[in-house]
């Protein structure tokens, strides 16, 4: 009896490990942001390779926490809360994983986007802001998770929704930016930019989704993307 | 893969038994009548109400409310002590067997009151066979087990037949048929226990209940029980009692969970039903905190 119970304890311990595990990966995925949104800011080139080669580390983060999954799945076969936690996990270290490729792909743009002067400061402007909502976005989709608190996650699609109607806005500046062949390029490669942003909130979002799984048993969509 | 009834056979055997009430009964009501298309839909061959169980003055389980459907597979599960294998035993009046056991409430089959007065004991245990945690071969030939409980309610027609039908239905019959005359004893532990399933389905019961049928059987032996029992819900109803979390979650339909309460003297514990509900939702999803906390093994 005693020994079936330290066995279950230490399944509880395995299974808080891996959360926090997954939900570093956000750590990760937010300092990832914040160096690529300075590249951004400033044209730093240097500082977009070192987004480009931190990456691994998130990489490695995921297989890790995909084989520890695999591990608990097989061994200790969790069911009811426990089997949703395991889930939601799997969603979540996926979802940072993407965010941190999302970044690596900004990052891989700088240099295209050339060492000069940004094109157009409204552009500039709305993208530093995407980044910033994108950021918050990450850092509260982590603190539903761990707090298990659905409204909270809740409150990731409003925040998801300025990203959306920003992105658009870039896409109307970027259409009417003129003739010059060099501001049209810096305008599609911020276009590709503002579009990795609204990725990662369209994630955050997502893990949203699977802490209101966790708490409540049922999957639903907070937006219905097919409308947005 | 082992022989099966034919769909005539089996189309026979569920029309004979649709037929059959007990014999001190009342006629069947009106809406029980045989299904055209053979299925029978998914309706209550057992409606306990506010059950009961008592051993002397000391109260076994209290308050058990449930409908148990026909051609599913009921499991029970929770901690030991908590009254599963009590009030299974209540489902075929075992728990007369014990003198000091005393059961209030209403248990309902087949719109009989299992516990009125007219019924009778024998008649129950005959539709409603048990079969136990330990395999329990009488010191005989395999035939002879088998045909023991036919010959005991002195059922009509061919006793090589009977046993042949029961070996068949029990995925026994390939393993068994050139050594009928042989002593049960030689038989493998989940031989055996497939002897004592054949054995309830030889009197041609309509229910079969089953308390840990798999405890003693390695996980080879258990997973042919389970194949078995999946087949044998197309024609029968299964309630199982099982400390196998899994096996509960692999092949019931439907779940039941009993928990245990100490009463304040700490001396006599009194079970009583948490949760019933469709078995995959009270493994990924269930509403009470104690069912939570027992199928993920934080306590029982």
């Amino acid at each position: 009896m005693a020994a079936r119970e330290a066995h279950r304890l230490r399944f509880q311990d395995e299974l808080r490990t891996l959360e926090e595990q997954a939900l570093g990966a956000l750590d990760l995925v937010v300092t990832a942001l914040d160096r690529t949104l300075e590249a951004l800011e400033h044209q730093d080139i240097e500082l977009a390779a070192l987004v480009v080669q931190d990456d691994d580390r998130l990489d490695g983060r995921y297989l890790e926490v995909h084989q520890g999954i695999l591990s608990l799945l097989a061994l200790q076969a969790p069911v009811a809360g426990d089997l949703r936690v395991v889930a939601a996990l799997l969603h979540v270290i996926k979802h940072a994983e993407r965010m941190g490729d999302q970044c690596v792909n900004i990052a891989k743009l700088l240099p295209v986007a050339g060492y000069e002067a940004p094109k157009d400061e409204a552009i500039l402007a709305r993208i530093v802001k995407m980044g910033a909502l994108a950021r918050s976005e990450v850092g509260q989709a982590k603190q539903a998770f761990s707090l298990r608190d659905v409204a909270l996650a809740e409150d990731l699609v409003r925040q998801d929704e300025q990203i959306n109607k920003l992105n658009r806005e870039c896409f109307q500046r970027a259409v009417e930016i003129g003739d010059d062949l060099d501001r049209r390029e810096w305008a599609m490669s911020m276009m590709l930019v503002a579009r990795a942003l609204e990725r990662i909130g369209d994630n955050a979002v997502d893990i949203g989704e699977q802490v209101a799984f966790v708490v409540t048993g049922l999957f639903r969509e907070f937006s219905d993307a097919s409308r947005a | 893969m082992p022989d099966k009834l034919t769909d005539a056979q089996a189309d026979a055997t569920r029309r004979e038994r649709s037929d059959r009430r007990f014999a001190s009964s009342t006629p069947a009501p009106a809406t029980a009548e045989p299904r055209q298309d053979g299925r029978r839909p998914a309706e209550p061959i057992f409606d306990v109400d506010d059950v009961h169980v008592y051993y002397g003055e000391h109260k076994a389980i209290r308050d058990v409310t449930l409908n148990i459907q026909q051609n599913e597979i009921t499991a029970l599960i929770g901690p030991s002590g908590c009254g599963k294998s009590t009030f299974i035993r209540c489902l075929n009046r075992m728990n007369d067997l014990i003198p000091s056991a005393r059961v209030e409430g209403r248990v309902v089959y087949h719109d009989e009151d299992l516990y009125g007065s007219r019924i009778d004991p024998v008649q129950v245990r005959k539709r409603i066979g048990m079969v136990f945690q330990k395999p329990n071969p009488f010191p005989k030939s395999i035939f002879d087990n088998i045909a023991f409980g036919p010959r005991v309610v002195g059922m009509k027609g061919d006793m090589d037949e009977i046993v042949e039908s029961a070996l068949r239905r029990a995925a026994l019959w390939e393993e068994t048929k050139d050594r009928l005359k042989t002593n049960a004893f030689g038989m493998s532990g989940g031989q055996q226990q497939r002897l004592c399933i054949a054995r309830a389905l030889a009197t041609e019961p309509d229910v079969l209940l089953m308390d840990e049928p798999c405890s003693a059987l390695d996980p080879i032996s258990t997973g042919r029980i389970e194949d078995l029992m999946m087949e044998l819900k197309e024609s029968y109803s299964i309630v199982i009692v099982t400390h196998n979390m899994q096996q509960a979650a692999r092949v019931s339909d439907k779940t039941a969970f009993f928990t245990v309460e100490l009463d304040d003297t700490a001396k006599h514990r009194t079970g009583h039903i948490v949760e019933y509900d469709v078995t995959d939702k009270m493994f990924t999803n269930p509403e009470d905190k104690r069912t939570e906390d027992y199928v993920t093994g934080k306590f029982g």
